[in-house]
């Protein structure tokens, strides 16, 4: 065979750019948009096991990962910065919520998907707005859905429920 | 790499050049992507979204001689609706093959058996042609997102220069993990109508010896799962069941040809420009050959060698967009 025509399936494997991430917000700009004015303190740390199950029984959706990405508001409340699973890859979202644990913001800040970031439009992430643990939190029904961005819907709206359980299970409650 | 001609690589080069090409060419696509090779799943573009994508089914191995057949598919794909997905293939194939059937003589793959009649069935045949062209519309009835179960209805006509085909398939997908382990079921029904030239050698006053229209039906079986074991890839495994009639009908056993089972792995990238689906299964040994009993049997260690079987098939999806 012609070694030049082997530049053919070189050439496609060369185009082959890594997925780069649209990044909307950084940390600190979420922080800022959530909690204008306050001073957030992090508060990082670690799931236990057992909490990792209690939460998962609590809200019915699996703990990616243990590690719990959380700052204290001078304010009152909780800012938590999360992850879910996309099409690809992983969606970089936080969650603000209130001094009594009711969701006070939704924000994308990372989304590397070729499509569904419509996820960032506000009227949708404002559906979340006030929402404590024990709310249903289910897709098509106290959340709406964007056609043609499921996926991504599904996955946030899962994450925050996730959230609200770890707020009650692990936060809240020392 | 079994021995091919000088002519034959030259038109394999070719092939590969014409398979790839679009793929090198910069095009503002964006794209839903395979996680199969052989198996559908219901996720569809969203309305007003364009793919373009490049198919490559290498198939090989017979019991005896030599045999190679590289199918290609070129598809452009649109979101109608979130739940409608309308494509369009052009469908070109190139193959090399010399004493490869189960009789030792010619056996030409199906999709070239109107240029395989009335061969010296002892002399090399290399070819390439234009298969045809498809549309294929997808439904999605339910969606794995939020029901309980994805079902979605494919249809797909294909016409060529000898060929009119119907192809429709039920799809089911069900969705576990955060949606990142997949299995996909789907059931596949595909009549075929192949004009075939008049053969010299057969009995006078059959189909056989006149310029007439073969039928054909496929009904296939097919089964995969798929995990996304880090991000952007995914690797699973696949299975498909094809049986052939020798009608338009499927229902009733007299007709019945031929069958044979596949399996294999299958390995996906997909990112936010590009993608890919490789996979490679093989025949296992548990095929039957209804129509031919004995010597005449196409069967050779329980692997089904008729004209559209042969041991390895290694497909892969490409496509990129921007």
């Amino acid at each position: 065979m012609h070694a030049r025509f082997l530049l053919v399936p070189a050439a496609s494997v060369v185009l082959v750019a890594p997925a780069q991430a649209t990044t909307y917000l950084t940390v600190e700009q979420a922080q800022a948009v959530l909690f204008p004015g306050a001073t957030l303190t992090e508060d990082t740390r670690t799931l236990t096991k057992e909490q990792v199950r209690a939460i998962e029984r609590d809200s019915g959706v699996n703990v990616l990962t243990p590690r719990l990405r959380v700052w204290r508001v001078s304010t009152g409340g909780w800012f938590i910065v999360d992850e879910v699973v996309g099409k690809h890859e992983f969606i970089t979202y936080a969650l603000g919520l209130d001094a009594d644990g009711a969701v006070s913001g939704v924000e994308i800040l990372d989304y590397r998907e070729a499509y569904g970031d419509q996820i960032r439009i506000p009227a949708w992430r404002a559906q979340f707005q006030g929402k404590r643990h024990g709310a249903r939190l289910k897709l098509t029904d106290d959340i709406k859905n964007i056609s043609g961005a499921t996926l991504s819907c599904r996955h946030i709206t899962d994450g925050v429920k996730r959230l609200l359980a770890t707020h009650a299970i692990a936060l809240a409650a020392r | 790499m079994p021995r091919v001609s000088a002519r034959g690589r030259r038109r394999l080069v070719l092939a590969l050049t014409l398979l790839l090409a679009p793929l090198v060419t910069p095009v503002p696509v964006r794209a839903d992507e395979p996680l199969f090779g052989f198996i559908q799943t219901v996720d569809l573009l969203p309305k007003g979204k364009f793919e373009v994508e490049q198919w490559a089914t290498y198939r090989y191995k017979k019991a005896w001689g030599d045999f190679h057949v590289l199918e290609n598919r070129t598809e452009f794909s649109y979101g109608i609706t979130d739940a409608f997905q309308l494509s369009a293939y052009a469908n070109w194939n190139w193959t090399t093959s010399k004493k490869d059937g189960t009789d030792r003589k010619q056996l030409v793959a199906e999709t070239f058996a109107p240029q395989g009649v009335g061969l010296d069935p002892d002399k090399r045949f290399t070819d390439t042609r234009f298969i045809g062209v498809s549309l294929e519309g997808i439904w999605r009835l339910l969606s794995p997102y939020t029901d309980p179960v994805g079902l979605g209805i494919l249809l797909e006509p294909t016409f060529g220069p000898d060929l009119v085909e119907f192809e429709s398939r039920l799809l089911l997908q069900k969705n576990f993990f955060d949606d990142r382990l997949v299995i996909a079921f789907n059931f596949t029904l595909a009549q075929e109508l192949r004009q075939l030239p008049g053969d010299n050698t057969a009995p006078p006053g059959t189909d056989e010896a006149t310029r007439h229209w073969d039928r054909e039906t496929d009904l296939n079986l097919g089964l995969a799962v798929s995990y996304r074991f880090a991000r952007n890839w995914s690797a699973g495994w696949e299975f498909i069941n094809e049986r052939e009639f020798s009608e338009l009908i499927f229902w009733q056993g007299k007709y019945a040809t031929n069958d044979a089972y596949y399996t294999g792995p299958t390995l996906h990238y997909g990112g936010k420009s590009f993608f890919f689906t490789l996979t490679g299964i093989r025949q296992l040994p548990i095929a039957q050959d209804f129509a031919n009993k004995g010597a005449a049997s196409q069967v050779r260690g329980g692997i089904n060698y008729a004209d559209d079987f042969e041991k390895y098939r290694v497909r892969v999806k490409l496509g990129f967009y921007f």
